[in-house]
């Protein structure tokens, strides 16, 4: 038992992870007491589909904080993109393979541009991607301030498919974090996310292409939030300039529960992954027992204190 | 460790640099009014300039206390959202005469200040970054006024509390006094006293501020009280412009006041910053908007102009990477 202990005090990460789902199998079991219609297949089934999208920025965020940085842009870029393939697809319903790819270009693209700004203006994050957000949503309002576009059937039919009972959009969710994960754990590009994150400085003393990893990280969470727009305009069939805002921060928490810290350098997408799950449960569970959204807020940021008190606390240890 | 080129804190007397930070932002602010007045015959007519400047007031509230927060190396995000609580504590005393005004204020302030004790602890005993800290504080506000006000917008307030919000005396706003005197008593702290120079220690070198004897601890909450009552402070004077309290009064100030006062030259790595400048900040932030406005752009220009110049202004002052 205690080289147990010893091998989770080396690795803190995973002691994060088992704090995370400790709380996860606490949660499901309290579900399962208090409400006999949150442990069930269909509601699962329902749970999956909503975390979707927030799993998906969620999952950019962690590329950018790994880095030590941040990601404000996230919520105006998922609208702007949503607004873009919902209108693009009203004009050519028959171009969907050229919408989605050109959507996640973009999106890709303004995501690099944030990582480069940083670079070259040397300025903070923060205010980067908070001046691109607004840069962004300014824009999207300038085009159309109202809902509206369509989606072509197909699209559509996508959000609501299932393989075994599982949806699809779960299953591709899960997919592209166990890919991010391998990514990260396993390949040298991915790996030097940590060194980057951990001391920028020593990165860069050992020949570390610093600026090039930067962009890259700010550029996939450009792409993660294309990938999600994807979901979204599929689920609601509309572009809507509004529709993203409030995932910006939602993106924040589940990184911070799953143990990545905002310093950089320390944490990874199963915790994120676990974080979303978490938090889209309580939410599930919640209104279940009919808390009202308010105190639903309440809760939430006391999660966040909580989940950021224990890790710093460990990591002063 | 904080690099060799760190600017020791000054409070008196200035490098050739700092002149031309200060005065950089003064010379934009003048040509931007020359700017809005050659576009605008009415607008530097002593009515509009009045009423912008009655409008910048809460804002500018607002930044003097985030300047503090800022200056230690934090930000607070919690700002908005507790303007709008404060808000709805002052109807929760359903008062109908002026005689609740003075109760109201010490409520709002006490309220405030331990909103600000709470940011402040998180972030210098509980090591919790100052983002996180302030935006779970915005959250839970947030939560905690829904669940009061059930959503609904309330109206009962004391007369008095609109003439604080836009009132006159001798012609002067109410509230623009009032930012005057927060300023002053609070520029004095900041500038003048030893108080003052612990925050820019700590700010620029919390180690060295430490092995000189200043507590950063002590001195990092006293920054989030201070933000937290200005505030609230804020709050008060801005809900009595807007009459009935909604849910979401001083929505978008916690982003305003952080760009006014990066804008202003308060550098985000702390130890940076003056409070008249960031006031200044305001000045240009509120005009800028006006000036979009009186050019017949639309109003979603704003946001634009407003992105590119906050990352135009850091970029000006090289807020470097933390």
């Amino acid at each position: 038992m205690s080289a147990v202990v010893a091998e989770f005090r080396r690795n803190r990460l995973s002691l994060s992870y088992v704090i995370v789902v400790a709380l996860l199998i606490l949660l499901v079991v309290a579900g399962g007491f208090l409400s006999d219609r949150f442990l069930t297949w269909r509601n699962f089934g329902n749970l999956f589909q909503q975390l979707v999208v927030l799993g998906m920025v969620s999952l950019g965020q962690t590329f950018v904080v790994l880095l030590g940085g941040i990601d404000l842009a996230v919520g105006s870029l998922v609208s702007a993109s949503t607004v873009f393939i919902a209108h693009f697809l009203e004009w050519r319903p028959d171009l969907l393979w050229l919408a989605l790819p050109l959507a996640l270009i973009a999106a890709t693209a303004i995501g690099a541009l944030n990582g480069l700004l940083t670079i070259v203006l040397r300025v903070h994050p923060l205010i980067v991607t908070l001046g691109m957000s607004s840069i962004i949503f300014g824009g999207t309002l300038m085009y159309n301030k109202e809902p509206g576009g369509s989606v072509p059937r197909g699209l559509a039919d996508f959000s609501y498919a299932k393989l075994w009972g599982i949806p699809v959009t779960a299953i591709v969710l899960v997919a592209v974090f166990a890919l991010a994960g391998l990514w990260l754990q396993r390949s040298r590009s991915g790996r030097s996310i940590y060194f980057v994150g951990g001391d920028r400085e020593a990165a860069r003393l050992n020949g570390l292409p610093v600026n090039r990893i930067v962009v890259m990280a700010y550029a996939l969470s450009g792409l993660c939030a294309g990938l999600a727009a994807i979901f979204l305009t599929a689920r609601t069939g509309v572009g809507d300039p509004r529709i993203g805002a409030a995932l910006t921060l939602q993106s924040i928490t589940p990184v911070v529960v799953g143990g990545t810290i905002l310093a950089g350098g320390r944490g990874g997408v199963l915790g994120t992954l676990l974080g979303v799950l978490l938090v889209t449960m309580l939410n599930n569970l919640l209104n279940f027992l009919n808390v009202s959204s308010y105190y639903q807020w309440v809760i939430q940021g006391l999660i966040i204190i909580i989940a950021v008190s224990i890790h710093t606390t460990r990591r002063r240890q | 460790m904080a690099p060799l080129e760190t600017p020791l804190p000054r409070s008196r007397g200035m490098s050739v640099a700092s002149v031309f930070e200060r005065y950089g932002l003064i010379v934009f602010l003048l040509a931007l009014l020359l700017v809005a007045a050659a576009l605008s015959p009415t607008f530097l007519q002593p009515a509009n300039l009045v009423n912008v400047l009655t409008i910048a007031a809460p804002l500018g509230m607002v930044v003097v206390g985030q300047t503090f927060v800022i200056l230690v190396r934090g930000l607070d995000l919690s700002v908005a959202s507790l303007m709008a609580t404060v808000a709805v504590l002052a109807t929760a005393f359903k008062a109908t005469t002026n005689d609740a005004i003075p109760l109201i204020f010490v409520a709002a302030i006490a309220f405030s200040a331990v909103v600000g004790l709470v940011n402040g602890w998180l972030v210098a005993k509980r090591n919790v970054s100052p983002f996180l800290a302030t935006l779970a504080m915005m959250i839970i506000l947030q939560g905690v006024r829904f669940a009061y006000t059930g959503g609904a917008p309330i109206s009962t307030l004391p007369p008095g509390m609109g003439f604080l919000a836009s009132g006159r005396i001798l012609g002067i706003p109410v509230n623009l006094i009032t930012l005057a005197l927060l300023a002053i008593v609070f520029g004095v702290v900041l500038h003048r006293s030893r108080l003052g120079r612990e925050i820019f220690m700590v700010g620029s070198n919390p180690k060295a501020a430490f092995l000189n004897g200043v507590a950063p601890d002590r001195v990092i909450i006293f920054c989030y009280v201070i933000c937290s009552v200005c505030a609230g402070i804020g709050g008060l004077f801005l809900l009595g412009y807007v009459g009935t309290v909604s849910n979401w009064v001083g929505q978008g100030y916690e982003l305003d006041s952080i760009v006014a006062a990066v804008m202003g030259g308060v550098a985000l790595t702390g130890g940076r910053g003056n409070i008249f400048a960031a006031l200044v900040g305001v000045a240009v932030l509120v005009v800028i908007n006006n000036l979009v406005l009186l050019l017949g752009f639309p109003i979603e220009m704003q946001l634009i102009i407003k992105g590119i110049i906050i990352i135009g202004a850091a970029a000006f002052y090289r807020t470097r990477l933390a």
